[in-house]
């Protein structure tokens, strides 16, 4: 005689553990490959037309010269960072489009370029805004400037 | 009189939740991943005025000894020998995209001269617009009330 053998049970779950263990592996490899890379910077459009730059008439415009060990020079006259705007308002009430040239030691750091540029966009919250920047670069100054 | 039964209780951790979470973290990695295309390494300058980089823009590195890297958006940079090879790279890149961003990812500390060379190159080659990677200006709260 054939003795049946008791039916084994057989669970009707699905089984989720392993889920969370693969899962939490794709979360480790994602973490460990991504960076967090900075993606934000400040915009500076260049003019299309590069073959006929307007001409500036030096007295015209404010120069913004940065010396190598990083001082800021505004129309031959030291200035700290915080006071060019300051100096740069009345001019811009009487000519909005008055056009203010960046210019660069060429052993200046370029942080210091930056945080000049920085100012004066940045006028725009106090409300003097600087529609006209130019960074003319060292060989535009030696084709175009007299 | 009435008999307490005790009852039995289950010894299972529930995991399924877990796996849902584990899922829902893989999508935020997933969605917000990002190759960083240039992995030099730089101490970028910091401005309180920061845009958004358009994704696949060109890049463009300086390290503070003076290293260069390009990369048009979509493969690793690689070293350039210096701003000429620049020119002849984003002339690349315009003559196929002439609406295509460039990044420049510049060390703060690097000599604006070595800067000043890459965005002329990069005005020879007629780019529209260049963004001046920084990171977040720390905000200064002065102490003392009004």
């Amino acid at each position: 005689m054939q003795i049946r053998r008791k039916k084994s049970k057989v669970s009707d779950e699905i089984p989720t553990a392993t889920m969370a263990d693969v899962s939490f592996l794709l979360i480790i490899y994602f973490m460990v490959t991504s960076t967090f890379a900075a993606t934000r910077g400040l915009d500076f459009a260049l003019p299309e037309q590069e073959d006929n730059p307007p001409l500036i008439e030096k007295e015209e415009s404010v120069l913004i010269e940065i010396q190598a060990a990083g001082n800021i020079v505004v129309d031959q006259q030291p200035m700290e960072l915080g006071d060019i705007l300051e100096y740069l308002e009345p001019k811009l009430e009487a000519n909005p489009m008055k056009p203010v040239i960046i210019r660069p030691d060429p052993n200046a750091p370029y942080g210091r370029m930056v945080d000049v540029f920085d100012e004066l966009r940045a006028g725009v919250e106090q409300g003097i805004e600087v529609k006209n920047i130019s960074i003319p670069t060292q060989r535009e100054i030696e084709a175009f400037w007299y | 009189m009435r008999l307490h039964v005790r009852q039995r209780q289950d010894s299972v951790i529930p995991t399924a939740t877990m796996a849902d979470i584990a899922l829902l973290l893989i999508i935020f990695f997933i969605v917000t991943f990002q190759v960083e295309v240039d992995k030099a390494q730089v101490e970028l300058p910091s401005t309180g005025i920061r845009l958004e980089v358009p994704k696949e823009s060109a890049y463009i590195s300086v390290t503070e000894n003076g290293e260069i890297r390009v990369s048009s958006g979509d493969e690793i940079s690689v070293p350039v020998g210096g701003p000429d090879d620049v020119l002849s790279f984003a002339a690349t890149v315009v003559a196929q995209d002439p609406q295509k961003p460039f990044v420049l990812k510049a060390d703060e500390r690097t000599r604006y001269q070595m800067v000043d060379q890459v965005i002329d190159a990069l005005k020879q080659a007629k780019a529209r617009t260049i963004y001046l990677l920084s990171e977040q200006e720390s905000v200064q709260v002065s102490g003392g009330g009004g």
